[in-house]
């Protein structure tokens, strides 16, 4: 079913020429690179509205970067662009080499499926479903046959420690738990990103940082690139890159602040 | 996404909610149970329906009766306008080729047998020997009557079965007995029994006779030389005959070919009576249109139950919809492309609409069944009934789920996730 939808992934430096806002050379060396997005809601409208005008910024492989902003800032319509899940209205954007802002629906979800692994401040684990097959889910979609989404379901149970709670309902998992399977869940399909929105939100201070250090972990560990959408500036200290946007621009980036590792740069 | 994971899907989505999911598949139960209950029963009433016709000679079976003509002088039948005795032999004789026999009864009269000062209600027919093809009955002891009984006058009787083991102890027991009859109108005859027979209904018959309360068959037989002599007339007559054709004879153009030779002959001054005939054929398509009417006009009922239940369906696939609209949207966000989101939907409604289906098939043979124990004979369903009923709940499920399911594919993600 999904046989025409596999993402090309880590292959070849992909050629694109879409127009004058093509830039292979950039698209290749970032995970996202994303240039002059700008999203306008009613388009055609009298009451047409720019909600982001024109944003720029890459961000390499293994790279842990927080976007801050206040509320209607463009905080989520940037994080919707960047999760796929909407289309810039102009400019471009490719994630991992492929151009996201001229994909249909349909690659849309394949995208979505294979390169983004979604962490909501709900956490959003389906419910009467057990830990262990939200995990798959993303897998399920992914057309990956059963016995490989239960053995690498299991192995991602592993890596947020909690293997004990496989067969357990939502409803029987506390808030810090839930948390820990969204984000397995998000790492099924070993994602280009994984893309937290206010991922300790809904969480007290403690089990919050037990989910920071778990996305650390991962970052360090598995050289995961991992966006972290919040409004939190103390979370945001703690990451490798600090880009924050106000009013549909971004107005401050720090670079990385860390010693890019040696794998990042290759 | 494979097809079995939806499925999986669908029955646990269903498991979290049984009693609406069980309220929702009430229509379609309710619609394909009654579409088998009454196609059951429409088998049934089939086979005993052609019980009867088949234990009375089928086919081959054709009625000639009295009948008044269209341009009738009179509104009543005379002494002179009965079928004698004389007429049936000679039709015997000119068409013994195609005639196998007939059969004669001059009529019935109820009365009472006492034996050993108990009463038993008897209804006493006169009849034939060729009676036996009509009467539905078996002889398991002695004789029918003859045609000797039927020429000499002979006071004999058969008797059922029934009356035999009540009254004799056991068939072979009453052969050979008197037994005294007084009938309502007063008289009296003492009949000897020469035979006994096993009394059997088919059918819908017997189940009447039994909701009558009538375990005990009163029918007693005699030749009916005797028994008109008994009622007081001289001359044997009749309202109608039977015969029954030869095999491979031609029902219709005997028949015809028997009425003109009546007509134009006993009957061609008559100015008010000619004889009709009625095959059992055309008696046989008769009720077979009245039964497959009424079983249309039920199925029209049916098919308006599993609309409704259809739409019931349907309503409460988009109240799933509309409830479960923050799981769609995390599940696209997880990747799940439009299609698999409607299959979810459309997979699940097709499973209500199955269970509900085979509920509702195993209700049907169960409430036609029931029906049919009444009736006296039960009839599996047709597999032909059951594949229809399966396949058309599925279509139900499709038709009524594919809104619903195309609304939930259709949902924006970022409107879905926002979703409270």
């Amino acid at each position: 079913m999904w046989g025409d939808l596999q993402m090309k992934k880590n292959n070849t430096p992909p050629t694109y020429s879409y127009g004058s806002s093509a830039v292979p050379v950039e698209a290749s060396k970032y995970v996202i690179c994303a240039k002059d997005i700008v999203k306008s809601f009613y388009v055609g409208t009298p009451n047409e509205l720019e909600i982001l005008h024109g944003m720029t910024f890459n961000v390499p492989k293994g790279e842990f970067v927080s976007i801050v902003g206040q509320s209607g800032s463009g905080k989520s319509t940037l994080m919707n662009i960047i999760g796929a899940l909407d289309r810039p209205t102009s400019g471009s954007y490719f994630l991992d080499g492929v151009d996201v802002s001229r994909a249909n629906d349909k690659e849309l979800s394949a995208i979505r499926n294979k390169q983004i692994g979604f962490v909501f401040q709900t956490f959003n684990l389906i419910a009467r479903t057990s830990a262990l097959k939200n995990i798959e889910l993303p897998m399920l979609y992914g057309g990956i046959p059963a016995k490989q989404r239960r053995e690498r379901a299991k192995e991602l149970l592993e890596i947020v420690e909690m293997s004990d709670r496989a067969g357990h309902m939502p409803n029987e998992l506390s808030g810090g738990q839930k948390q820990r399977i969204a984000i397995a869940r998000a790492m099924a399909n070993d994602p280009a990103i994984i893309l937290a929105d206010e991922p300790t939100g809904a969480l007290d201070s403690k089990t919050g940082r037990l989910v920071m250090d778990l996305f650390h972990k991962l970052h360090k560990e598995q050289g995961k690139t991992i966006v972290l959408i919040t409004h939190n500036n103390e979370l945001a200290e703690e990451t490798d890159r600090i880009i924050t946007i106000s009013d549909g621009n971004i107005i401050g980036d720090t670079g990385n602040r860390n010693i890019p590792r040696e794998e990042a740069e290759a | 996404m494979g097809f079995f994971e939806n499925v999986l899907l669908a029955i646990s989505g269903l498991r979290s909610n049984k009693m609406r999911a069980f309220l929702t598949m009430l229509g379609i139960i309710i619609g394909i149970g009654s579409v088998i209950a009454i196609s059951t029963l429409g088998s049934i009433m089939e086979n005993s329906v052609m019980d009867i016709f088949n234990s009375q000679g089928g086919a081959n079976l054709v009625a000639f009766q009295l009948n008044m003509k269209d341009d009738a002088q009179r509104d009543y039948i005379m002494d002179e306008d009965f079928i004698t005795a004389d007429m049936i032999k000679d039709v015997e004789q000119r068409f013994s080729d195609d005639i196998d026999v007939v059969a004669v009864n001059s009529g019935s009269s109820s009365g009472k047998m006492n034996i050993r000062r108990k009463d038993y209600d008897i209804t006493l027919y006169g009849v034939n020997p060729g009676y036996i093809k009509q009467s539905m009955t078996k002889v398991i002891a002695g004789r029918y009557v003859t045609d000797k009984d039927c020429e000499q006058f002979r006071s004999t009787c058969v008797i059922s079965d029934k009356q035999a083991k009540k009254i004799f102890g056991s068939e072979r027991g009453a052969i050979g007995k008197t037994i005294a009859l007084t009938m309502n109108d007063g008289n009296m005859i003492d009949l000897t029994i020469v035979g006994v027979y096993q009394y059997q209904l088919s059918g819908m018959m017997s189940a009447m006779v039994n909701m009558m309360g009538e375990d005990w068959n009163s029918e007693i037989y005699m030749p009916y030389t005797t028994f008109n002599r008994f009622q007081g007339t001289n001359e044997d007559r009749f309202y109608y005959f039977y015969v029954n054709t030869k095999t491979g004879v031609d029902a219709e153009s005997f028949s015809t070919a028997v009425t003109d030779f009546l007509n134009n002959g006993y009957y061609r001054d008559n100015d008010s009576i000619e004889i009709m005939y009625m095959t059992a054929q055309s008696q046989m398509d008769m009720i077979d249109q009245v039964l497959g009417m009424l079983q249309l006009a039920i199925s029209v009922i049916a098919g308006i139950s599993l609309l409704v239940g259809g739409i019931g369906v349907m309503n409460i696939m988009l109240v799933s919809v509309t409830e479960r609209t923050r799981e769609i949207g995390v599940r696209k966000a997880m990747g799940a492309p439009n299609s698999a989101i409607r299959m979810q939907f459309i997979v699940e409604s097709i499973i209500i609409c199955l269970i509900g289906g085979v509920i509702g098939i195993l209700f049907g043979i169960l409430l036609g069944n029931i029906a049919g124990l009444i009736v006296g004979t039960t009839a599996p369903p047709t597999i032909g009934s059951i594949v229809l009923a399966v396949g058309f709940s599925m279509a139900i499920g499709v038709f009524f789920g594919y809104y619903p399911a195309n609304r939930a594919a259709k949902l924006d993600p970022i409107e879905a996730l926002r979703y409270e």
